[in-house]
Formats: C-alpha cells, structure tokens, sequence
C-alpha cells in the first residue's frame, strides 16, 4: 500500500472533521495530573505529547463492563434483546504498544472456534490511527517483542510517523485505506525519501530503548520454575491491588455477572476481572486452587510470558511499561521474569 | 456477529429430590429447531442460567443416547445453585453449551470399564455409564463403585435395577452406614482397594471430590493401573466455558476448552495447582 503524507494542519483538519461524525477517542487531559482516552471534541482537546496515558485505549473497544444482552421473563418463554451497535468509532493518538495490545487479545476473543461477536462488533467498528514514539520513556520495552518498535504499525489501521515537519502516513489495513480515500483531501503522496526518513526514525527511537528482554531465555526459565522458591518471596510486596491488571492492554480476563432491573427482567454483564483477585478462581464450598498472593502473582507472570507463548505463540504483553509504572510498590515485570528461575 | 453468551432458552420439565442437597432436573429446550440440533457427548458440560441470578457450569448427566431431555443433578452449593433449587417445573431457564472435550469411547471398545463415583461426582459419570450400557456390546465387564457419606447421600437409586439389569457389576458403599443399608460400609478408596480390580484390559472412569480422587489414584497405582488407564474430569472455577474470560488455567491448559476429561498422565504432568 503506498504511503502518504499529512501536514500537521491538515492532520487538525481531518481529525475536527472525523469528530462530527464518528466517536474520536484521544488522550485528553482528564484532569490535572491524569491523561486518559476521551472522547474528543475539538483537536485542541488532544495531548500529544504523553506516550503513557493512564489507561489504555482497550477500554474503548473491549469495555470495562459491558451489557452481552437483556432478558425479560414472559409466560411460558424468555426474550432476549441484543444492544444495537455502538457508534463508529476511531481512536486516534494511541501508541504503537497500544495498538498492538488489540492484535493480541483479537487472537484471543478469536481463537478455540468461537468468534466473541461482542468484541469483535466493536473491533470492527473501530479505526485505530497510532503514532510514533519519538522518545520512549524509561520503562518502555516494546523492542523486547518480534517485530515491536516505537515506528511499529501492529494492530493500527493508520501508522503516523512525524518525518520533516509533517507525519508520514502509513495505511496498513483495508480500514485505513479507506478512511484515507474517504477523506483524500488531506493527504498526498509520500515519496522514497519521506519512507526512508521514517526507517531512520525508527532506528534513532528503538535505539534509545533502555531494556530489551531475551524472550526466549526467559521463556525457558519459566518453564522450569514453576515450584521454585523464587515465587516464595518476590510476590512479597505485592498489596494486590491489581492495577497492573486493569491498566494493561493485553489483559483480558472477565467475570460474567446479572444485574436484576425487577423481577421479570434484567441484564447479562461482562466485566474486567483480574488474576491478582482472591475471589477469580474460589469456588462454591470454598475451595480455591490460588489461596495466596504467592500463586496469583505466579499465575500473571506466567500467563504473560509462558502460558499464553504456548497457546499464542506470542507474549501477552507489548512492553508499554504501565503496570509498572502504576505500581504503587515499585514491581517491575522485566525484573520479574528476568530473575525467575 | 455471534454473540456467543446469548443463551438456548428452556423449561424446567421435571425436577427430583435425589438427597437432602442434590437434586436432578429435566430440562427441555424451547425452540424445536435448537431442540433437534443440540448434541452433545458424555463428559462435556453446558452452562446454565437462572434468570435474575446468574449462571453455573454442569455436566450433561445423561448420555447422547437418551437425550430427549437436557438432565442435571445439581447439588445446592452457592448462589445460583440456590436459586435453582428453589425453581418449579415449568420455569424458564437457558442453556449454553455443550462445551468441553468428552470421555474417548472409542479407544475404550473391548475393554472392562470400571467406573468409580463419588459424591456429586456420581452426576459427571452417569452419563457415561448410561452410555456404555446403551452401546453394551462394545464392552466387557461394566463394573460401577459408587460411594456416598451416608446412605442417605446416595442419587439415582430409581436407575441402579436397570444398571444391573444390562449387566452392570454394582457396588455401592456409605462412609458410614445405617439400619437397613445392606452394602458396603467404608470410604471409596478402601472398597476400591477391596475389590481388587485386574488391570487388564480395563480403563477406569473416576469423579469425585479431590480427596476421593488423590486416594482413588493412589489406589490404582498400587493395583498396578498405568496412568493412562485411568480417565476422570477436572473441576475449576468457570465463567465463559469458551476459553476466553481466562480464568479456568491450569497452566497453558483451560479446563473448559482442553477438557474438562484429562487421563491421570496428563494430569500428571500438571502442577499441584488444583
Ligand atoms: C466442568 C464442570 C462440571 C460441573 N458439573 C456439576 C454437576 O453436574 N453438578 C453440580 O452440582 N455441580 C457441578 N459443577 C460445580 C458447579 O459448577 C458449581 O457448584 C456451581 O458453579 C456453583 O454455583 P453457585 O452460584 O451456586 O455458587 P457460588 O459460590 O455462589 O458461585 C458463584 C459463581 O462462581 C462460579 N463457580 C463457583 N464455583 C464453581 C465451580 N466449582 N465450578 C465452576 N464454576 C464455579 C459460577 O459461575 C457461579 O455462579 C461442575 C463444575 C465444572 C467446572
Ligand atoms: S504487562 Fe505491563 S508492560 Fe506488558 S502490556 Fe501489560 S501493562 Fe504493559
Ligand atoms: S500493581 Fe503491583 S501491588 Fe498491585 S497487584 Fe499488581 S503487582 Fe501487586
Ligand atoms: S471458563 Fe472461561 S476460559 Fe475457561
């Protein structure tokens, strides 16, 4: 697909014009310390210049709680009604790990032949224009997964890439290619020397890159210590908040729950859940296979770099550094499972 | 677009008092269409739900062999079970499902099958015996061990005269009996012990509670059963049955995708995580 080109005024342009027909969700000052995905209404609302908003873009497609459908009780049967489908929606200004993080939970709300048609609506629904990181912060370790960088376009329908003043379009899925022919007007062609401009682009951030992770060798360190003593202290600090969990773009475990309106009716729900929860795996009687921190601090670890690699052959994980920047005891998951054994 | 959580919709047809806590329903699936296309196989589970309250995973347990009506016995354990147990005939409820893999019968043709059940578990191997009887000719002995804590905790007493009327080998037993109780007296594994099955040519099909099964195991080991020999379910906290709310891992393993039937040496190569 052949590159583009947007200047910074006509980028102003096309983004006004696509938030008076589609929800925009862009990183917006929430308040004064908090950036996070929000609904944009004008382009002078969106904060360019933060990588890690303190949510990830996830809750716009895969929603933090969800109606699956509502009941109401009749006579002799029951009838179900489905939510009408949301709004087309874009997310623009989201990060190259952000936009990744929906490549790998799609697989997952794909995957064992069950398509998870309320995800996959909104997916579809959704154009996902990203942006480059120029200088990626200290926690950032996208580098460490195949193919990530902060110029990489996995997952986004339209890659923009700031190169000489202007910011080279990259359309990379028929979704983008057809926002871009939609609104032609503010495009034009990219040449050799704007693509080569972004290659070195990507070279000078990948570079800047503090810590890149040997997957491999932590893969097979993994698979040998799931009984080590190592698990036995290194969840120690852990106050089991799970923020790491909920601000995460490739986590995705949820809980299905009924909420009554009366007696005749109601709604079915999904809602995020989280690993690090004593409740997530305790059953009726009592039992639960993870008592303790020690097993669920284990259990998202290994999930992440050696459960879900099994099943996925890829990590759960694309490096934003969120969980650890959220954190509020300093764990750092490149420590981590770079120390397991 | 599938929306995969929306529910089969189903009447209560019938409801049974087996035991003070358990008691088995029929359900029958509304939409004829649904009705004639849903199939299923001994050892997957389906997901159910009371309205106003939520849903619960249980194992189908009559076979694909009897399958006019959807059958459950469900022991009174939490908040949906609760709810259900306070249901009449002829209350609506759904069905999703059937999930899960199922007991391999045809590795098993021209075996002894030796089905060992205890407590609840009695639900998840109902539907195997059934089957196994219903296609009789495919096996040799039938031999069912089936225990209780009391004799009062025993279900499917109105099923046993036909069990051992298609030449099944029955043996039941209370932990501890009472007045009147004229079978064994003694925990699961001892009657297993026992009975000292052979080995040969015999699989194993054994559900229970995880104390039964750890001994059960020991048990049969001792006996000299290889771990492939011996099947049975595996248990852990379910919400999708579809292997995407992450929750029923073991391991790389999802309980209600991968199995939930697993043999001993799979299950051998698993953590003590369960
Ligand atoms: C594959 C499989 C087959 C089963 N078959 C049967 C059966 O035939 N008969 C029977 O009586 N019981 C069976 N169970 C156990 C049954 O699912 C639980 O007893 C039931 O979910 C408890 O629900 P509750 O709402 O009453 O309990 P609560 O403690 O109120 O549980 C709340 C919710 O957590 C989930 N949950 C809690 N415990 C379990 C559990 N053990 N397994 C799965 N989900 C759980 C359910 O979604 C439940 O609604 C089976 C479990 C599995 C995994
Ligand atoms: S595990 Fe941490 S670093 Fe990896 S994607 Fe999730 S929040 Fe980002
Ligand atoms: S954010 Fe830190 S303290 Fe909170 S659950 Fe995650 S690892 Fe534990
Ligand atoms: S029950 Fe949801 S993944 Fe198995």
């Amino acid at each position: 697909m052949p590159n583009k080109l947007i200047t910074q005024e006509n980028l102003k342009a096309l983004v006004n014009e696509l938030a008076a027909s589609y929800d925009v969700f862009a990183p917006k000052r929430e308040n004064e310390n908090t950036v996070s995905f929000g609904k944009l209404q004008a382009f002078e609302e969106y904060v360019s210049g933060v990588l890690l908003t303190n949510t990830t873009a996830k809750d716009k497609v895969y929603l933090q709680s969800e109606q699956l459908f509502q009941y109401e009780l009749k006579k002799d049967t029951v009838e179900f009604k489905e939510k009408a489908p949301g709004k087309e929606a874009v997310i623009f200004g989201g990060r190259p790990c952000d936009a990744r993080g929906f490549d790998v939970i799609d697989k997952l709300f794909n995957w064992s032949g069950y398509e998870d048609g309320p995800y996959t609506g909104g997916r579809k629904n959704t154009t996902i224009i990203t942006v480059s990181c120029e200088k990626p912060e200290t926690t950032c370790f996208c580098t460490s997964f195949a193919g990530g960088s902060p110029a990489d376009g996995k997952g986004s329908d339209i890659l923009l890439t700031p190169v000489s003043g202007k910011f080279l379009a990259e359309l990379l899925t028929e979704r983008g290619e057809k926002l871009a022919a939609k609104y032609s007007k503010y495009f034009s062609e990219a040449g050799e020397a704007e693509t080569a401009a972004k290659a070195e682009f990507a070279k000078a951030a990948e570079a800047k890159i503090a810590k890149k992770l040997d997957l491999a060798a932590i893969k097979k360190n993994l698979d040998a210590s799931f009984d080590s003593f190592y698990w036995d202290t290194v969840h120690l600090p852990c106050v089991k908040c799970g923020a790491c969990t909920y601000v995460c773009p490739t986590c995705y475990c949820f809980d299905i729950t009924e909420k009554k309106f009366g007696y005749l009716n109601g709604e079915r729900n999904r809602t995020w859940d989280s690993c690090m929860s004593e409740m997530f795996t305790k059953m009726a009687g009592g039992h639960n296979p993870r008592t303790d921190t020690k097993r669920r601090f284990r259990q998202r670890f290994m999930h992440k770099f050696r459960y879900h690699v099994d099943n996925f052959k890829e990590e759960l994980c694309t490096g934003c550094g969120r969980c650890i920047r959220r954190c509020p005891v300093g764990i750092d998951i490149r420590k981590v499972v770079e120390d397991a054994k | 677009m599938s929306n995969i959580y929306i529910p089969h919709k189903a009447r209560i047809a019938s409801i049974k008092q087996e035991t003070a806590d358990i008691k088995s329903f029929q359900f029958e699936l509304l939409d004829p269409e649904v009705r004639k296309n849903f199939k299923w196989k001994s050892g997957q589970f389906l997901i159910l739900s009371v309205f106003g309250v939520g849903e619960a995973t249980f194992t189908f347990a009559n076979p694909q062999t009897r399958s006019e009506y959807v059958e459950c016995s469900i022991k009174k354990t939490g908040l949906v079970t609760e709810a259900l147990h306070d249901l009449e005939v002829g209350d609506i409820v759904a069905i999703r499902g059937p999930y899960g893999n199922w007991f391999p019968f045809e590795k098993f043709k021209g075996q002894n099958l030796l089905f060992v059940g205890g407590g609840i578990g009695i639900a998840a191997i109902r539907s195997p015996i059934e089957y196994s009887l219903d296609t009789r000719n495919d096996f040799k002995d039938i031999t069912i061990l089936y225990g209780g804590r009391s004799p009062l905790d025993i279900c499917y007493f109105d099923k046993f005269d036909e069990w051992q009327g298609k030449k099944a080998n029955l043996v039941l037993t209370a932990d501890k009996g009472s007045e009147g109780w004229k079978h064994k007296v003694g925990f699961v594994p001892a009657v297993l012990k026992e009975m000292k099955p052979s080995r040969d040519n015999c699989t194993v099909i054994t559900c229970g509670p995880p104390i039964m099964i750890k001994f059960v195991l020991k048990e049969l080991t001792d006996l000299g059963f290889a771990p492939e020999q011996i099947v049975t379910t595996l248990e852990m906290k379910m919400k999708c049955g579809l292997g995407k709310c992450g929750r029923c891992n073991i391991q790389q393993l999802y309980v209600c995708k991968d199995g939930p039937v697993f043999d001993y040496a799979e299950i051998k190569k698993l953590p003590d995580e369960f």
